[in-house]
Formats: structure tokens, C-alpha cells, sequence
């Protein structure tokens, strides 16, 4: 699998993410960008959709608790997140190919690197195929989300 | 006197509720007999296939079907039925989303067949004979019907016209939808015999719902002494009311169980767990959001509470159908 690089869909917030970039140089290096008004908006079936068309990975970007411009729309995302990565194993996904991250980044720049950094770590996963990984993997002790690794002020 | 419409009632891979459902009839069966000319019914009457396959492409007005697709005899028959009937109704959720059944599709064919016929602390069986689909015992070959790979819905191997789900189907709308097809006052092709609206809607208990739901602890339905007038998920019990449809007659809500989504998702819903799943996510509330992931591990059997009755027709269950096409399950 040293070559395999794997295909993240990326869906982030607008409000959050990458909005102070007038001309869109955070989405170079991310090939399947998703930015919506408000986590809230994304759709556990848009990220169920990703993993059915191909996606290796998907990765959400939503706002730091507190923050979400629409009251609670990253607290309701993450949620679906958590549930959907209980329910990955039962499909023979593991749970690692889903990741959230809640804290803010308004240039974007950092978008590319996190989803650098979610393909680096299930390369070795190799690609998404359904009832493939092994049904204990996605139990480990991986922490549900990202958060605090960086502050809201970039 | 014009001849009588012609309908074939049937079950494939079913549990028999279904039937059980239209003969829950009960005098108006009578009438119905009187109105139609049952050419098949394997549950209640005996009639062969053979006798079926006799009749002209199309002569029959409805084909009631039931059950899941899981072998080739429930492939044949539906592909049998469809060929002879101008319209098939899907009964139940079997027929509809694959319902119960349809939780196999998280298993092989193989972890499946391993289980029940040699792992399982019941299993006495030193050979290990397995079931084959040819065997010679006296001479003679016997034959079985293929075991595909996964559960399929009726959709997925045939067209369907007509949908009533529920497990089973309460009388009523099965009366309905034969007096509808009778009087021919029919939805458009593809619609469910059902209301539109989510149970929710018209559930008995949403009198008593609080202004803003919040669940904060998740407990089973045998944990808690339930107040009838409220609604379970104000008690934190995990119930499929907000993303199932209606129609149902709220029997499992009035006898103190909370909604299992039987009824599927409401209209214009593919993916009904994924709709259960945001409506829950919606609700959850935790005190710290680090505890949000440890309320969710709260849940036994995430996948299955979700997707139920519904899995073959899901996003990703639809997409694991695709790796197992069914013509090259076949001989």
C-alpha cells in the first residue's frame, strides 16, 4: 500500500472554514472540497454517499463548540459523526476513515495539510471497499474527534 | 357476468405475518373472495405454480407479494409473478426494504452457512453437511433453490408498482389498497399505500412532548416505568417515530413500545437509518462535548437499531448489493 493515496471528501463550514480566502488558494492539494453554510447542513447521508461513490476518507471541519453562527449545527454534526462511526464497523468500514475536526481556520490554509494529514494515517487501511477492513480495527482506542490539537485564533 | 380480477397472493423469503395480516381480514375476506378470483395463495389455499405459469402474460390484475429475495426460488417466482400480473404489490417490509431479514446482508453467505450449520452451541453436526443445492440419495437427485449471497428487496430483482409497508401491514390498508386497485383509484406508479406524514405526526404521545426535546441519557424500554401520555424520547428511549412513516395505526406506541421503524422511512426518504440517525443527533445533549461520544456508545447495536428493517436499500447497502450482481449468483 506505499503507494496508495487515498481519496478524502472534505466538508467543512463555511463560517469557519476557509472564508477569508478570495481566491480559493486553500483548496489547492484538496480535490473533493464540500463547503457548506453551517455543518449542520451536512447530511449523514452525504457522508454515507462519499463512502458509497469511492471516497477513502472523509473528513468535517465544523466550528469550535460555541461558535456555530446557526446556535448548535456542530454539535449536531458532530453527533452524526459519532453515530456514524458506530455504525462504519457494521459495514466493514473502519470507523478511523471518518474523522472530525472542531476548531476554526477562516484563511483555509490549513485545510489541505488536515487532509494530508487524515490520508496519511488510513493509507495504510488501503482503499474503502465495503466489508473489507477487519470489524476490530475500528474499535481501537482512536479518539472520536480531533479538537484542541489547535486554537480558534489562526 | 364480466369475469372476476384475477390475483396471486404470495410469500417469499417471509416469517407468514403478512399473510397472517390479510387473513386478519376476517369477514371481509369473504368479500373479497367474492370480488376476486384468488389463482394462487400458498399460505392459505392449494394451488401450484404450474397452474401460473398456464396463464396468459398480464391476466392477472394484482400480484401481492411479500417477503424478501434471498434464493433462486423466490427470484424465479417473483420474476414469474411479474410477467403475468399487471400489477405487483410489494407487501410488508420484507418486500419493501428487506426488512429483518435484510440485517443478514451484514453477514456473508459464508459466516452465515458456518454458523448455522457447524459454530452455533445448538449445532450437532460432525460431518459437516451443509445444505447443496444438488444431492443423489437413492438414486434420485434432489435439488434446493440457490442461497444468493445477500438479502435483496422486491425492487431490487423485479418492478414494483405499488408499496405497503409494515411488519406486518395492518388490515386496513391492505383492504384499502385492494378496493383502490378494484375501483382502479390509484397514486401514481411507485407510491407507498400509506400516508405521507412521519409517525410523530400523529402519535398519541406527542401531546404530552416537551417544547425542546433532549435525551441525556439513553435507556432500553424494560429500564423505565413509562408515563403512557409521554412521548419515549423525552425518557431518553430510543424511539423511530420522527423519521418513519405514518400509517401503521400506532399499535406498538399504544401498547408501550417505542416506534422500530417498520413502517419506513416517509416520502422522498432513500436512506431511512441515516434520517434516524440525524434526527437522534439532533436531540443528544451532553454537558461536555466529550461526553457526547460516550452517550452515542450508550446504544447497542448501532447498525442494526438503525437499519432495521431498511438495510438493502440503504446508501451503502445498495452499494454491497452491486459487488454481488445477481445474475452471476446464478447457475
Amino acid at each position: 500500500m506505499e503507494n496508495f493515496n487515498p481519496r478524502i471528501v472534505c466538508f467543512s463550514c463555511k463560517f469557519g472554514w476557509g472564508y477569508l480566502d478570495p481566491h480559493k488558494d486553500s483548496l489547492k492539494g484538496v480535490t473533493h472540497w464540500v463547503p457548506v453554510a453551517c455543518s449542520g447542513k451536512i447530511d449523514a447521508a452525504h457522508i454515507l454517499e462519499a463512502f458509497s461513490k469511492g471516497a477513502d476518507g472523509v473528513l468535517v471541519l465544523v466550528c469550535p463548540e460555541g461558535d456555530c453562527h446557526l446556535q448548535d449545527g456542530n454539535f449536531k454534526t458532530e453527533a452524526k459523526v459519532f453515530l456514524l462511526q458506530r455504525i462504519l464497523p457494521s459495514w466493514g468500514l473502519d470507523s478511523r476513515r471518518l474523522r472530525v475536526i472542531a476548531a476554526m481556520n477562516p484563511d483555509g490554509e490549513k485545510i489541505p495539510a488536515l487532509v494530508r494529514d487524515l490520508a496519511a494515517q488510513i493509507a495504510h487501511l488501503g482503499p474503502a471497499r465495503l466489508f473489507a477492513d477487519s470489524p476490530a480495527a475500528g474499535q481501537e482506542a482512536e479518539p472520536a474527534a480531533v479538537r484542541g490539537s489547535f486554537s480558534a485564533s489562526w | 357476468m364480466a369475469q372476476k380480477p384475477k390475483v396471486a397472493i404470495t410469500w417469499l423469503g417471509a416469517c407468514g405475518g403478512c399473510d397472517m395480516a390479510v387473513v386478519d381480514l376476517d369477514a371481509g375476506l369473504l368479500d373479497v373472495a367474492d370480488r376476486l378470483d384468488i389463482v394462487l395463495w400458498p399460505v392459505a389455499l392449494d394451488f401450484k405454480y404450474k397452474d401460473v405459469e398456464a396463464l396468459a402474460d398480464c391476466s392477472l390484475a394484482l400480484a401481492i407479494i411479500s417477503g424478501c429475495v434471498r434464493n433462486d426460488e423466490h427470484l424465479e417466482i417473483a420474476r414469474l409473478l411479474r410477467q403475468k400480473a399487471g400489477l405487483v404489490l410489494a407487501l410488508g417490509a420484507c418486500a419493501c426494504f428487506g426488512g429483518t431479514p435484510g440485517l443478514a446482508n451484514f453477514s456473508s453467505r459464508q459466516a452465515i452457512l458456518d454458523f448455522v450449520y457447524r459454530d452455533s452451541p445448538t449445532v450437532e453436526n460432525p460431518e459437516g453437511t451443509i445444505p447443496q443445492e444438488k444431492s443423489l440419495v437413492n438414486g434420485h437427485t434432489l435439488t434446493l433453490p440457490a442461497f444468493h449471497e445477500k438479502v435483496r428487496a422486491l425492487r431490487q430483482v423485479i418492478a414494483v408498482d405499488y408499496f405497503l409497508p409494515g411488519c406486518p401491514p395492518p388490515p386496513q390498508l391492505i383492504s384499502q389498497a385492494i378496493n383502490a386497485v378494484l375501483a382502479g383509484d390509484l397514486p401514481p406508479k411507485g407510491s407507498a399505500l400509506a400516508p405521507r406524514r412521519a409517525l410523530c405526526d400523529v402519535c398519541p404521545r406527542n401531546r404530552k412532548k416537551p417544547a425542546r426535546l433532549e435525551i441525556t441519557q439513553i435507556r432500553q424500554i424494560h429500564e423505565v416505568e413509562t408515563d403512557p401520555d409521554y412521548c419515549f424520547l423525552e425518557e431518553g428511549i430510543l424511539c423511530m417515530g420522527p423519521a418513519t412513516r405514518s400509517g401503521c395505526g400506532e399499535t406498538c406506541i399504544s401498547n408501550n413500545m417505542p416506534c422500530r421503524g417498520c413502517f419506513g422511512p416517509v416520502a422522498g426518504v432513500e436512506d431511512a437509518g441515516t434520517k434516524h440517525l440525524s434526527a437522534l443527533a439532533s436531540i443528544l445533549r451532553t454537558e461536555q462535548y466529550f461526553d457526547l461520544a460516550q452517550l452515542v456508545d450508550t446504544i447497542p447495536d448501532p447498525a442494526g437499531f438503525f437499519y432495521r428493517f431498511t438495510q438493502p436499500v440503504s446508501i451503502l447497502g445498495k452499494a454491497a448489493l452491486k459487488m454481488h450482481p445477481l445474475d452471476k449468483e446464478r447457475p
